[in-house]
């Protein structure tokens, strides 16, 4: 754990603001035991440095408030919704306050006529997945992490996940936003309309900020019916390219599946290394396919997708139809995570996105980085919109944590010449920050930093973040 | 009437440093070009000062950051501007019809990259020759240009199953107002990488920059689409029927149109017949997917029209059929100007669930000012179409403004367009971003969006 | 111990997903309850960056040691080991609080003491006004609280099967492992797996001289008592020729099967993997050749945290209450009732709000009756509905069969 180096002045200041949010706020609302903020003090990224308050606040205003305070005395605040992302969002890396949006997790409408919902940030994403389910909706996007993942932290991140192909990304769902400024101002943008368009589009300028810009107080999202039924086929290859060109093949028929997972050798010998699965040492690489839909529509679709992965060279596919079925393929997926740890102890998770029809040249170039590195690489993800974690294993041996960033840096350099995102949707935060100039050029990434300047002068929205200069 | 048109108010100086930035020949300042692209606004006949034509971003970038450097005010335009950019303060108007070049379609990547002058009809065609689909299309407008509808970000009749344009909109090349020329956005599906300033331009109607090349998202062409017109004796029967696709079915169709009887009367020559005298609304709906996919659809559909007790129900999977009908739907806008002066023509969003207590407003305003009114619209998507036509003698100025700000106060109260405009905050927060990228005020000066 | 938590700490990847099946963090929200937070406290411990304080032994309390989390890691620590080091710590550094220390240094290890504090309490709890349902104020002997609990037993299991009862050709001889809860409280329970096992020609011996299974000090972070009392049992119940040993009681299921492993050595193995919880062990030895005839009840089952979540049992009792009611499952059956020793008295408002849960989902469910596996799970939940005045009955599944063999008149018990 680190602990920032405050400044007498910079003490003295978040000491003021203590006992005004104390006052103001509420000592209920309030943890400022080191104690407590330890368990504050990181995010998936597993690096950590203590904040000095913990802010916990129950509504709109006390947000409000808390924000007046931080601007007053110009406390670094850091938003933080389950801390489970991927990029350091949430990590307070100047000290000064968290803001843990857990409780203002109350679901406040649904509204089935509408198609709309309405929550308050901390809300689990899966839990609004669960609640629209029952009025027949559904709420597509869906990262790995939305069984404990909130919606806010999803719709400041711009979180993607499994279902971007045919459904899109967070972005795609988020209709209207209130935010809290760092001001202490409360705005709303976008409208609960399915059409309202009405000056600038801030609701996406603001969606992705990364907490940099102001905090969500209350989103609405779009809902869409929900698909009557799920299928599942899985599609075994000895080669690599197979895989990737079978993908291509389904997407060619006219189907755009509601999952297209890829996994490389490296992945599949973890999995079966830890879970005994049953995959043989042939398989080189595996595509994990949902469709959804009608039943008329799904039966009319599974010999298509079947088809085209025999005519990728897949040595073998199996359909699953009923939920033990389709839940016994993807244990295979949901292992990857526990079996990589397996491998080694350490791991960066690059979410990187290429075009799809760069996606067998960037593995390439992946494969030709690692060459004869003593590392594990291990490739998977969302093939279909070229979204491909590259997870790079490392040891607690010297030298190793090293190795990995370099790899990880030349990496990031070949998905830019590709014409590639340096992330698809984990964002930047503070781990990717030394990458953004590689994909941002210079003049785009001064506009941004104005638009951060603009809406937050004192710079007290998670600084650190985003931008490195 | 007051007439602007006469002087070019450009310094000869300037007008030498335009054409030796971009070449004579882009540019055009004959009374009669100029005249081609003025308006007619609140009585107020105004003309830009000249038309430029320009043919790459270069020249783009040329024209703005001479028009930055003298103040010149600037607005761009494609074919066709509904309601759009009128040159009030005269200046330059930038006419990009000369960039519609398709630059790339990757279908393996899903995507196309055009310059913004493309027609969409062009774009379309193009689009369907690879078996994609391009879903924000736009019935009647067709002819109007990608950039244009990157600037509105407009709907178009799929909306309810496939979204807006800013949702297709992966990466835009702009040119800024002081001639320099960004990148928003990467051609790649998933991309979080900073700010999202593509979709932060998207709908900014030409007041940030101008927009020099579109990369668009694009889908797989479903294989099918079937239409169902179903007219009903009531207007609660199609309103029943809207909800139980929508609601409690999830059908989920491409489009879904209503038409009240004004409209349908307005269009009874080009029906041929189809729609029975005592039809008092219609639903016109389209589903896609798979073959099955699309029967089922219909035939559900189908069982739910006739519970609403639909007078009768045309179905089809012909292209040329569904031409057909759709023709009289799109007959529908420009019918009520045939039959009667239209007072005022007006769209607006409201939210779903609403669209019911807001007709029902409109149509006792309607009565209680003995004004005629035709409703059309998406309704599936709270989508209203509202023309007032003056067919009533009494229907003067004053009667028509109560009525019309009666029943936008009713959509505002149903949670729809902010006619009202923006909260104060809002309203300034978007001024001074305006100010952030335009700070002398020469995009699109005549356009108010906030 | 095999696992040094100083190193297990450094293999959580803070992912978070504990967050999603924690049972205290699902009502609190709070980093602190779950084991993520832990596990960083335990780092910052480890680190020297913080001490044993009050603030901390609070957040080490308010672990409820079901191990969901254990289950759902990707990365596999071994949260238990951290866990129990903390509280060890807490212990060590802060001492036990004087009443339970008594409690489980001087009176747990001596029967005759326990029995005798226990039996002045169920001489005293007679003049305790305001019963409801056989339940009253929780014991002020023992903890504080406003709990509901039942009342005493006038004469604990132990005493009333202090003989066996004898099996002509028996098939099996299984030792019952009873635990604190049923010998003093639930002595029905006792005597449903006596009668159930006996009329599946099954022999039960009650070992005289058993002790408590060590939990409660275990929590408490005093595994000394832990150690002691794991070893009499050991003595206790390797004296006897058993070929099973079974118990009622999912907690202690869990404590002499898995933690005695931990406290004991790999020495316990052989004894541990003839340990079964008593559905497992019916299903396992009995499942095929044993007939009942259902109750006119319905029943629905809760799954207890040890049982489900430590050793992933859920089909067998379930498998069991089928045979012999009219089962129906509730909703979320396996989220935990908030029961549990030292958290139950430490964090009562959250004891509470999980409780509230776990009756709303039996009360949707439309069973009469509620059965499960653990007695602790029992307590908790009888408390909740003696607390709504609701008609639906608490019980352990092993009584539902009873009244099913019963009921179908089965007995293939063969009398000496």
């Amino acid at each position: 754990m680190k602990f920032f180096q405050k400044t007498k002045k910079e003490v003295n200041k978040h000491q003021k603001a203590l006992s005004e949010l104390i006052r103001v706020v509420g000592e209920e609302r309030i943890l400022s035991a080191i104690e407590d903020r330890i368990c504050y003090s990181y995010d998936a990224t597993r690096q950590k440095v203590l904040p000095d308050i913990v802010v916990r606040p129950a509504d709109t205003n006390d947000v409000s408030n808390t924000l007046k305070i931080a601007s007053k005395y110009k406390v670094p605040i850091y938003a933080r919704g389950a801390g489970s992302g991927l990029t350091g969002g949430a990590v307070p890396l100047m000290g000064g306050i968290v803001f843990d949006l857990k409780n203002m997790n109350r679901i406040i409408e649904i509204s089935p006529d509408d198609f709309t919902a309405t929550v308050e940030p901390g809300v689990v994403t899966k839990e609004l997945q669960d609640e629209v389910a029952k009025f027949d909706l559904f709420y597509p996007p869906d990262p790995s992490s939305a069984a404990f993942s909130t919606i806010g932290g999803n719709v400041a991140e711009c979180a993607g996940g499994i279902t971007g192909l045919k459904y899109g990304v967070t972005r795609d769902y988020i209709l209207s936003l209130e935010i809290v400024l760092p001001d202490g101002s409360v705005i709303n943008t976008g409208g609960k309309a399915l059409r309202s368009t009405t000056g600038y589009d801030l609701t996406r300028l603001f969606t992705g900020s990364e907490g940099t810009l102001g905090v969500f107080t209350k989103i609405t999202v779009k809902l869409i019916p929900k698909p009557e039924k799920i299928l599942t086929v899985a599609a075994y290859f000895s080669e690599r390219d197979d895989a990737v060109d079978a993908a291509d093949l389904i997407i060619d028929n006219n189907i755009l599946p509601r999952t297209l997972e890829f996994l490389d050798q490296m992945t599949i010998n973890a999995v079966r290394g830890y879970t005994g699965a049953d995959i043989g040492e042939d398989v080189k690489a595996l595509l994990l396919i949902d469709i959804d839909g009608t039943e008329g529509s799904i039966s009319h679709e599974v010999p298509i997708i079947e088809n085209a992965c025999r005519e990728s060279n897949a040595f073998r596919t199996k359909v699953a139809e009923t939920a033990e079925e389709r839940d016994a393929i993807w244990a295979t997926r949901r292992s990857i995570s526990p079996a990589l740890y397996n491998i080694a102890p350490h791991k960066i998770n690059e979410d990187i996105c290429v075009p799809r029809s760069k996606i067998k040249e960037m593995l390439q170039r992946v494969d030709r980085i690692k060459t004869d590195q003593p590392i594990y690489i291990a490739n998977f993800g969302h093939i279909g919109d070229g979204n491909i974690h590259v997870n790079t294993m490392y040891s607690d041996d010297p030298g190793q944590e090293e190795l990995a960033e370099s790899i990880v840096n030349k990496v990031m350099k070949e998905v830019v010449k590709l014409g590639g995102s340096i992330s698809g949707e984990h964002g930047i935060g503070n781990k990717k920050s030394q990458f953004m100039e590689l994909e941002i050029p210079s003049h785009e990434y001064e506009i941004m930093k104005k638009f951060k300047s603009y809406f937050d002068p004192k710079g007290i929205m998670n600084p650190g973040k985003m931008f490195i200069r | 009437m007051e007439l602007r048109a006469g002087k070019n108010k450009i310094d000869k100086d300037v007008f030498e440093e335009l054409c030796s930035a971009i070449g004579r020949e882009c540019i055009f300042d004959s009374i009669e070009e100029r005249e081609r692209y003025s308006f007619d606004a609140a009585n107020l006949k105004s003309m830009p000062d000249l038309v430029i034509m320009p043919r790459s971003t270069e020249q783009v970038s040329g024209i703005l950051s001479i028009a930055n450097k003298h103040n010149i005010p600037n607005c761009t335009r494609g074919v066709v501007l509904p309601g759009g950019a009128v040159p009030i303060r005269g200046g330059i108007v930038l006419d990009l019809k000369n960039m519609n070049r398709i630059e790339e379609l990757n279908a393996r990547d899903l995507t196309i990259t055009v310059e913004p002058g493309v027609v969409m009809k062009d774009l379309q065609d193009e689009v369907v020759r690879s078996r994609l689909f391009y879903p924000p299309e736009s019935g009647s407008e067709i002819l109007s240009t990608i950039g244009e509808r990157v600037a509105e970000c407009t709907g178009g009749m799929t909306g309810m199953k496939y979204g807006v344009t800013r949702d297709y909109v992966l990466a835009l090349e702009i040119v800024l107002p002081d001639g320099s020329v960004i990148n928003a956005g990467r051609k790649t599906l998933k991309s979080v990488a900073g700010y999202d300033l593509t979709r932060f331009f998207v709908g900014s109607e030409g007041t940030l920059g101008v927009f020099t090349k579109i990369t668009l998202k694009l889908l797989p062409m479903p294989e099918k689409t079937g239409t169902v017109m179903s007219c009903f004796k009531d207007i609660e029967g199609a309103l029943d029927a809207t909800d139980t696709i929508l609601s409690k079915n999830h059908l989920n169709p491409r489009a879904l149109e209503f038409a009240d009887k004004t409209c349908i009367d307005a269009v009874r020559e080009a029906d041929n017949g189809k729609i029975p005298e005592e039809a008092e609304a219609l639903l016109l709906i389209d589903v896609d997917g798979n073959e099955k996919n699309v029967t089922n659809d219909i035939s559900r559909i189908d069982a739910i029209c006739r519970e609403n007790s639909a007078l009768n129900i045309l179905i089809t999977h012909a292209d040329e059929e569904r031409n057909r009908l759709w023709d009289i739907r799109n007959s529908i806008f420009p019918s009520p100007s045939k039959i009667a002066s239209v007072k005022y023509d007006e769209d607006v969003t409201v939210q779903r669930s609403k669209v019911r207590d807001v007709l029902k407003r409109i149509y006792e305003l309607s009565n209680t000012y003995s004004l005629e009114m035709s409703v059309s619209g998406k309704i599936g998507e709270g989508h209203i179409h509202l023309n007032v036509t003056g067919n009533s003698a009494d229907a003067d100025d004053v009667s028509v403004h109560s009525l019309v700000s009666q029943i936008l106060n009713s959509v505002e109260s149903n949670g729809g367009t902010n006619i009202s405009g923006l909260a104060p905050h809002e309203s300034e927060i978007m001024k001074d971003l305006k100010r952030m990228f335009d700070p002398k005020g020469i995009m699109n000066p005549g356009k108010i969006i906030i | 111990m095999t696992t040094d938590w100083k190193e297990e700490v450094s293999k959580c990847s803070k992912c978070g997903k504990c967050q999603t099946v924690c049972p205290v963090f699902l009502e609190t929200g709070d980093e602190s309850s779950v084991s993520r937070g832990k596990i960083s406290l335990a780092e910052a411990l480890r680190d020297k960056q913080i001490v044993y304080t009050e603030r901390l032994r609070e957040h080490v309390y308010s672990c409820k040691k079901c191990m969901r989390c254990r289950k759902v890691c990707p990365s596999d620590v071994d949260y238990e080991v951290i866990i129990s080091a903390l509280l060890r710590g807490v212990a060590d550094e802060m001492g036990i609080p004087l009443m339970p220390k008594i409690i489980f240094r001087y009176m747990l290890p001596r029967r005759i003491l326990f029995d005798l504090m226990l039996k002045v309490g169920s001489k005293i709890q007679r003049f305790i006004p305001g019963k409801r349902r056989g339940q009253m104020r929780h014991l002020p002997l023992l903890f504080m609280g406003k709990r509901w609990i039942p009342t005493l037993a006038k004469k604990t299991a132990l005493k009333k099967f202090s003989t066996t009862r004898k099996l002509k050709n028996p098939k099996m001889r299984v030792g019952l492992f009873t635990g604190c809860l049923i010998n003093y409280i639930y002595v029905d329970i006792a005597e449903a797996v006596v009668d159930v096992l006996n009329r599946m020609n099954i022999e039960v011996v009650i070992p005289q001289g058993q002790l408590c299974c060590g939990t409660p000090s275990s929590t408490m972070g005093d595994h000394k008592s832990s150690k002691k009392l794991a070893e009499v049992n050991r003595e206790v119940f390797e004296s006897h020729n058993l070929d099973a040993i079974v118990s009622a009681c999912a907690t202690c299921t869990k404590s002499i099967k898995m933690d005695y492993l931990r406290t004991l050595g790999p020495s316990w193995q052989q004894m541990s993997d003839k340990i079964y919880d008593i559905s497992e062990f019916i299903e396992k030895y009995c499942g095929n050749d044993y007939k009942a005839k259902p109750i006119d009840e319905k029943v629905t089952y809760h799954d207890p945290c040890h049982l489900m979540w430590v050793r992933g049992i859920t089909e067998e009792p379930r498998d069991v209450l089928k045979k012999s009611s009219d089962f129906v499952d509730m909703d979320m059956a396996g989220s935990c009732c908030g029961g549990g020793g030292i958290f139950t008295i430490i964090h009562y408002d959250l004891t509470l709000k999980m409780l509230e849960r776990k009756v709303n989902s039996i009360e949707r469910s439309g069973a009469d009756t509620v059965a499960t596996n653990c007695p602790g799970c029992i307590m908790q939940i009888a408390d909740g509905f003696a607390g709504k005045d609701s008609k639906v009955k608490t019980t352990h599944s092993i009584q539902i069969l009873q009244k099913a063999m019963v009921n179908g008149g089965v007995d293939n018990s063969d009398t000496s």
